[in-house]
């Protein structure tokens, strides 16, 4: 199973680098800073999880005590929470960016 | 960095044997004996009332417990029912009658947090007369239950449903999963000097 799921992601990985080098003519300089953003576009969303989590946790133990109504800390345990928090991630991280195109300059 | 980091600990939790080692190695060791009574910890059940695969992993493994004669009494734990839906007790109790388990032999309790449940089950065993447990739920989770129904004055066997090893990347992320989501859970209870 591991060595299907990585021999895949290298496989297609391979695939979109000829295509994008041989069809597209990209310039093989401009991978790395393309990985440099991803990477700072995944650790953006570990910022924005970390923070929806705290925040989330201390509004529901607020609300607890609050209200007195129980609200579980479980409903946090949720995948699209982290899903969410990858597209802010990204979406900060191409913002931050700071390139306008110029189609709206 | 940051982003490095956490990409490389998505491949050491996925392609790495890390998670079930880490798992294995906080998880409290199976201790099977007669007992009082065998107490299986809350989860949670799907809107139709059906069981989760949780639930009903915990279910069954007490079932099979009860069946090898390690206890009298099956008093399952849990949330409380809402809108039309039955409470997750109720239901693993209908489900361990329609599979022939007397129901002079079930106890239900209700309760939102494992401390709640430490302290109802107590109370409601104590009633019984009962001082020995087999406590059923998950490896990691009974690490964090066990000292809160020591707390309550219950003689304590942990009873493991799973020891949440993972086979593949999947299944070792969603260990490496229910390990943070513990160690959490045992942080929030330290701060509020529960544990």
């Amino acid at each position: 199973m591991d060595v299907v799921i990585l021999g895949l992601t290298a496989l297609t990985s391979l695939a979109a680098y000829a295509v994008g080098r041989h069809r597209l003519r990209l310039p093989a300089r401009a991978l790395r800073p393309a990985v440099d953003r991803m990477l700072e576009g995944l650790g953006l969303a570990v910022v924005f999880f970390a923070a929806n989590l705290a925040i989330g946790g201390a509004g529901i133990l607020l609300g607890r005590a609050v209200s007195g109504q129980f609200v579980s800390l479980y409903v946090l345990d949720d995948s699209v929470l982290l899903v969410f928090s990858v597209l802010q991630g990204m979406v900060f991280a191409g913002w931050r960016d700071g390139r306008v195109p110029e189609a709206v300059r | 960095m940051l982003g490095l980091g956490a990409l490389a600990a998505l491949l050491v939790c996925a392609f790495t044997p890390l998670p079930n080692l880490v798992s294995s190695w906080l998880a409290l060791p199976a201790r099977i004996e007669p007992a009082g009574a065998i107490v299986v910890l809350g989860s949670s059940i799907f809107p139709d009332g059906s069981l989760s695969g949780t639930a009903l992993r915990r279910t069954v493994y007490a079932l099979r417990l009860y069946r090898r004669g390690l206890a009298p009494l099956l008093l399952f734990s849990g949330p409380p029912g809402s809108g039309g839906r039955p409470s997750e007790p109720a239901a693993r109790a209908d489900f361990a009658r329609e599979l022939g388990i007397p129901g002079s032999a079930l106890l239900t309790v209700t309760a939102q947090t494992t401390r709640e449940e430490a302290t109802k089950v107590a109370a409601e065993l104590r009633r019984h007369g009962v001082r020995r447990i087999l406590l059923v739920s998950e490896s990691q989770h009974l690490r964090r239950a066990n000292p809160l129904f020591e707390q309550e004055g219950l003689e304590v066997l942990p009873a493991p449903a799973d020891l949440r090893i993972g086979a593949d990347p999947e299944g070792r992320l969603e260990v490496a999963r229910e390990i943070i989501k513990e160690l959490a859970a045992r942080l929030l209870y330290r701060l509020q000097g529960r544990a």
